[in-house]
């Protein structure tokens, strides 16, 4: 046991580690990283506490933790799967049961003096399971999937999604259903079957929506007629807008956003810390982050694409997929172009388990890309 | 699309084939958003600037204090008071607030109706409009105020609550020309957008809770005092909260920050508040008026008009009760009697019959009529005041001893036509063109008038009535007033009441000038004849108004008495005690002194009160004498002291200031805080 958890324990193992290991990636998140914390030392200005300090922590203990997942054969997480899988699924059933009510919501599980949110580990977990799912299941198959024999992934995708729904956390459910499905799409899945999940999508919203809580309708609708109700829901929507347009080309400069600093955003150290920036730093500044984002995903997505076996690459896929769509849609929903849905924006809102979470997620990739070249 | 293969029998494709596909997804989902950015950013980010600088920026107004309304020798009054206005607001007094509102119940001793409305805009306070104050009671008492204030502390009883000094209008002296003043209440939301479609440059709109001038010289000069109102920037947060000067000094460039307001323009009327103030309680009548002219000018020296509802409870301050009651008043106390209402004229009239009768030619310089005592035309017979008869009469002794038969022939002689058309050239059945809107033009009934408006058309009987100012003619005492100020000064004055309109520092910013409308258009033996009948009535032993001659040193003062008939009564004479009030005579006199250098002409007007001799003559007699006193022991005083008076300067609001922290500089004249201060979203 202890020589697989230690796997590459051979004399070569900190040279190919150094060699192999994605500096890229690490280089990428940590100027994304070090961008996020000077934007919430803007952002916490007018806030009661400077939240920036305590991401500066959480994210050095991210990177440790990032730093010591890398040393560990991928193999490692591929036997650990599913306990890692069942714990979580534990933890969400916890919560129901135990969590903390914060704003009418619960999310969170108190242990000792940590309180973390599970529902974004249940993203890692996802990616896991599903990766160890299809990597054992390869051998048995002929072809691409269809939609029977996607049965077992995609509950097991919605399962802590429907847990996570039930809390009630919209945003993160629909990013797990997300990673989910960026992972079977990476195993290969038929055309056929695709188009009958979209309808069948479509045919669950339809029967969602007359159980989905008023505030969840209403901001669907909000999103739909935004400028409808500017003091109400559409509140959030037409404030992140505002502060986003007034950024203009080059943004009002650091500390200087007045949508900020007069604490008209709703949310700007979590949900809508990229109107902060886009405030502050104009579509030059977003462009740039946008940039950083892109450069990460694709990065992320070249570990997938040069892992070993198929736990490795679809894991890594899953990975990618946890960051590019909590990006993208984080960034949508403060721009407009989606219903806002509480979504962070990795590495830059504010959040001890987002943080962790995306650490945990780098860290994996580590893993992953060292041992690329490893049979 | 990532992932998708046709099935086949070979196992699953390798994940890592469709890296290509997943980064190309990716690229096109952040193209879209920078995109997008760049819509919002650039396209349209001058409009999200402008929306972001509206979100902070929060325009307070700071309100311009109205102009003062001064006499001629410059005392005030009518200015601003502050009107101490309780307020709650709804989310600062939380779960409390029923007790809080209980609790002011009994400070403030709050009507039922107060109550009730205050628990019900209570009961509608949801979301943002929970940071709203409400008025609870406006306008409380020093009393009040006092113990509102001691209980007023942070995390006391009265959570919510505040007391808003709010500058309100202040007709210092009650009823007291009260018609002339008008007064002022809240615009109506229906009017506010005529109101603001023609307003003068430099002004700003009205807003709902603005208070407009209604009526007098308040509705007439209201772009003048009103003045406009200066604006302060504010800095605020999400919650409306203002943040500090710190913040503002960094985000609103200087000039914006604060527009001191302008001051509204100061009226400087004609009035002289001594003689005004001696008329008001000289006069006894319960209804009626007196005024004041200066014959080489026209204008006014005192305007009383009686009754009046008091205008500091007509400005927002009154009960529904209590205007139902002013409503159902018979007196009609809104009513301005001096323009608004004309009157038979009675024997005051005889002096346009006289004029008439001298320039038609139908009785000559000397000539004499028998007065039996009665006239008779046809059937139909004429009483004279004096049922003995007055004998052979002239000019002189039918105007003095206000002969009834002299006229009644003079009448006869003329017909309606020439009668009608001599009290137009006098200034009658016309309006006297007094500024301030309302006036009605009196009758002068030719006989096409009697045409139009009698059944059986026109009559020679009714060119007899004429003649003793009865039928129907009538006359304003504004009228009157310009008519003997006309017999006084050769002049038909148009009657002015404002001498001037300055600015808050006491410059001059526009002057009246005297305004001629015409010139009598009267031979000089005419007026000389006419004026000797008026002379007789005062000064001589059997004028009508002998009783109310002036001491010798002061001059003549010559007039005509007049006792109007309201009612056409029995064929006996009563006495004014033994019929009712509203069967009563007018009681009129006008007169002006001295004869040789006219400085004052005065009408009284004594509705339902008898015998102008006895009712109207004495309080003209005795305001002319006041006036002439006034005039001396002002002469007296210029000579005393060296040089023309400097004007003394207009004295300082009466409004107490009130200090806010944070409050911008204060100019002169703004002497309250911004109203509604920074509170609220």
């Amino acid at each position: 046991m202890a020589l697989e958890l230690t796997v590459g324990g051979s004399a070569g193992a900190p040279r190919r580690l150094l060699a192999n290991y994605p500096w890229n990636v690490a280089a990428l998140v940590l100027v994304i990283s070090a961008l996020g914390v000077w934007n919430l030392a803007s952002a916490s200005r007018s806030a009661h506490a400077p939240v920036w300090i305590a991401q500066l922590w959480f994210m050095a203990a991210g990177v440790g933790l990032a730093a010591a997942l890398a040393f560990f054969d991928d193999r490692t997480f591929h036997r650990l799967a599913w306990v890692f899988y069942g714990a979580v699924i534990v933890l969400l059933l916890l919560v129901m049961v135990k969590g903390r009510y914060v704003m009418g919501a619960r999310r969170w599980l108190a242990v000792g003096p940590v309180r973390f949110q599970p529902s974004e580990l249940a993203k890692l977990a996802v990616a896991v399971a599903l990766a160890r799912w299809f990597h054992d299941d390869a051998p048995k198959r002929r072809g691409a999937y269809g939609l029977r024999q996607l049965a077992v992934p995609i509950a097991l995708t919605l399962l802590p999604a429907g847990l996570i729904l039930k809390q009630p956390d919209l945003g993160t459910a629909l990013v797990v259903v997300a990673v989910g499905a960026t992972v079977i799409l990476f195993a290969g899945v038929r055309w056929r079957s695709v188009a009958a999940l979209l309808g069948a999508v479509v045919v669950a919203g339809v029967l969602v929506w007359p159980h989905l809580k008023p505030y969840q309708r209403k901001r669907v609708e909000t999103f739909l007629h935004p400028e409808g109700d500017v003091l109400g829901a559409g509140y959030h929507a037409t404030q992140s807008m505002i502060a986003v347009g007034s950024g203009q080309g080059t943004g009002k400069g650091w500390g200087q956003g007045t949508q900020t600093l007069l604490s008209f955003l709703p949310e700007q150290h979590t949900d809508f810390i990229f109107s902060v920036w886009a405030e502050e730093h104009g579509l030059l500044g977003c462009l740039l982050l946008i940039g950083l984002y892109l450069g990460l995903v694709t990065a992320a997505l070249g570990i997938a694409g040069n892992a070993r076996d198929r736990f490795g690459q679809l894991l890594a896929a899953g990975i990618t997929g946890m960051l590019f769509w909590q990006a993208a849609v984080n960034m949508g929903m403060v721009v407009g172009l989606l219903p806002v849905v509480g979504v962070t924006l990795p590495l830059m809102s504010y959040g001890g388990t987002s943080v962790i979470t995306v650490f945990l997620g780098i860290g994996l990739l580590g893993s992953v890309a060292v041992r690329r070249w490893v049979n | 699309m990532v992932g998708l293969e046709s099935g086949g029998s070979a196992p699953p494709r390798e994940p890592r084939e469709r890296v290509p596909w997943a980064a190309l997804v990716a690229a096109l989902a952040f193209l879209v958003i920078a995109g997008r950015l760049y819509q919002l950013q650039i396209l349209r980010g001058d409009e999200y600037k402008g929306r972001a600088d509206e979100n902070f920026v929060k325009e307070l107004r700071v309100p311009a204090d109205r102009g003062l309304i001064l006499d001629r020798n410059r005392r005030v009054l009518v200015d601003e008071r502050p009107s101490y206005d309780v307020t709650l607001t709804p989310y600062f007094c939380g779960k409390g607030c029923e007790d809080v509102l209980a609790r002011l119940s009994s400070m403030l001793a709050l009507s039922p109706e107060e109550g009730q409305r205050a628990r019900d805009r209570l009961q509608a306070a949801r979301g943002l409009v929970r940071f709203r104050p409400f008025t609870v009671k406006v306008d409380i008492t020093r009393e009040e105020l006092d113990v509102v204030e001691a209980n007023r502390v942070p995390g006391g009883v009265l959570g919510g609550v505040d007391v808003i000094p709010t500058p309100h209008r202040n007709y210092r002296q009650g009823t007291w020309a009260a018609h002339l003043f008008g007064y002022m209440n809240e615009v109506g939301a229906d009017e506010i957008d005529r109101l603001n479609a023609d307003l003068p440059d430099g002004q700003l709109a009205y807003q709902p809770g603005d208070f407009v001038g209604r009526r007098g010289l308040e509705k007439r000069w209201e772009t003048e005092l009103r003045g406009v109102d200066g604006r302060r920037r504010v800095v605020v947060d999400a919650r409306g909260n203002a943040t500090g000067e710190d913040l503002e000094a960094e985000l609103i460039p200087e000039a914006q920050r604060y527009e001191p307001p302008q001051p509204g323009k100061n009226l400087v009327l004609s009035l002289d508040w001594r003689l005004q103030e001696f008329a008001e309680k000289t006069f006894p009548g319960t209804a009626g008026v007196v005024l004041a002219m200066d014959p080489h000018t026209g204008f006014l020296l005192a305007l009383v008009s009686r009754p009046a509802p008091d205008p500091n409870k007509l400005s927002g301050r009154i009960t529904r009760a209590e205007l139902a009651a002013i409503h159902a008043d018979p007196l009609q106390p809104e009513l301005f009697r001096a323009i608004q209402q004309h009157y038979f004229p009675g024997s005051t009239f005889k002096v346009v019959t006289a004029v008439a009768a001298l320039e038609e030619g139908v009785f000559r310089r000397g000539g004499t009529i028998f007065c039996p005592g009665h006239y008779t035309l046809g059937r139909h017979r004429w009483r004279c005041d004096k049922e003995s008869g007055h004998g052979t009469v002239d000019l002189e002794h039918a105007l003095g001893a206000s002969c009834d038969v002299f006229f009644y022939t003079l009448g006869d002689r003329l017909g309606a036509d020439r009668l009608a058309a001599w009290g137009e050239k006098l200034g009658l059945g016309q309006p006297t063109g007094f500024d301030v809107g309302g006036e009605t033009a009196g009758v002068m009934p030719d006989e096409a008038w009697y045409d139009r408006h009698i059944p059986g058309g026109y009559q020679r009987g009714m060119a007899v009535n004429m003649g003793i100012g009865q039928g129907d003619v009538r006359v304003t005492p504004m009228q009157q007033l310009v008519l003997y100020g006309a017999l006084a000064s050769g002049t038909v004055w148009r009657p002015q009441a404002v001498l001037r309109i300055e600015d808050d520092r006491g410059e001059t910013v526009r002057q009246f000038a005297p305004e001629a409308r015409f010139q009598l258009p009267l031979r000089p033996e005419t007026r000389q004849a006419v004026l000797a009948g008026l002379e007789a009535a005062v000064n001589k032993p059997f004028g009508t108004a002998y009783g109310s001659r002036l001491p010798p040193e002061d001059g003549e003062m010559v007039g005509k008495t007049g006792t109007a008939q309201v009612v056409r009564l029995g064929t006996r004479r009563l006495k004014a005690s033994q019929v009712g009030y509203f069967e009563r005579d007018h009681a009129w006199f006008a007169a002006f002194a001295p004869e040789d250098d006219p400085q004052i002409v005065v009408v009284v007007l004594n509705e339902h009160s008898g015998f102008g001799a006895s009712n109207a003559a004495p309080t003209a007699a005795a305001v002319v004498k006041k006036w002439l006193e006034l005039k001396a022991q002002d002469e007296a005083e210029r000579r005393g002291t060296a040089g023309p008076q400097e004007p003394e300067p207009a004295p300082a609001p009466s409004v107490p200031p009130v200090e806010r922290p944070g409050a911008a500089p204060r100019p002169r004249g703004a002497a309250l805080p911004a109203r509604g201060g920074a509170r609220g979203a």
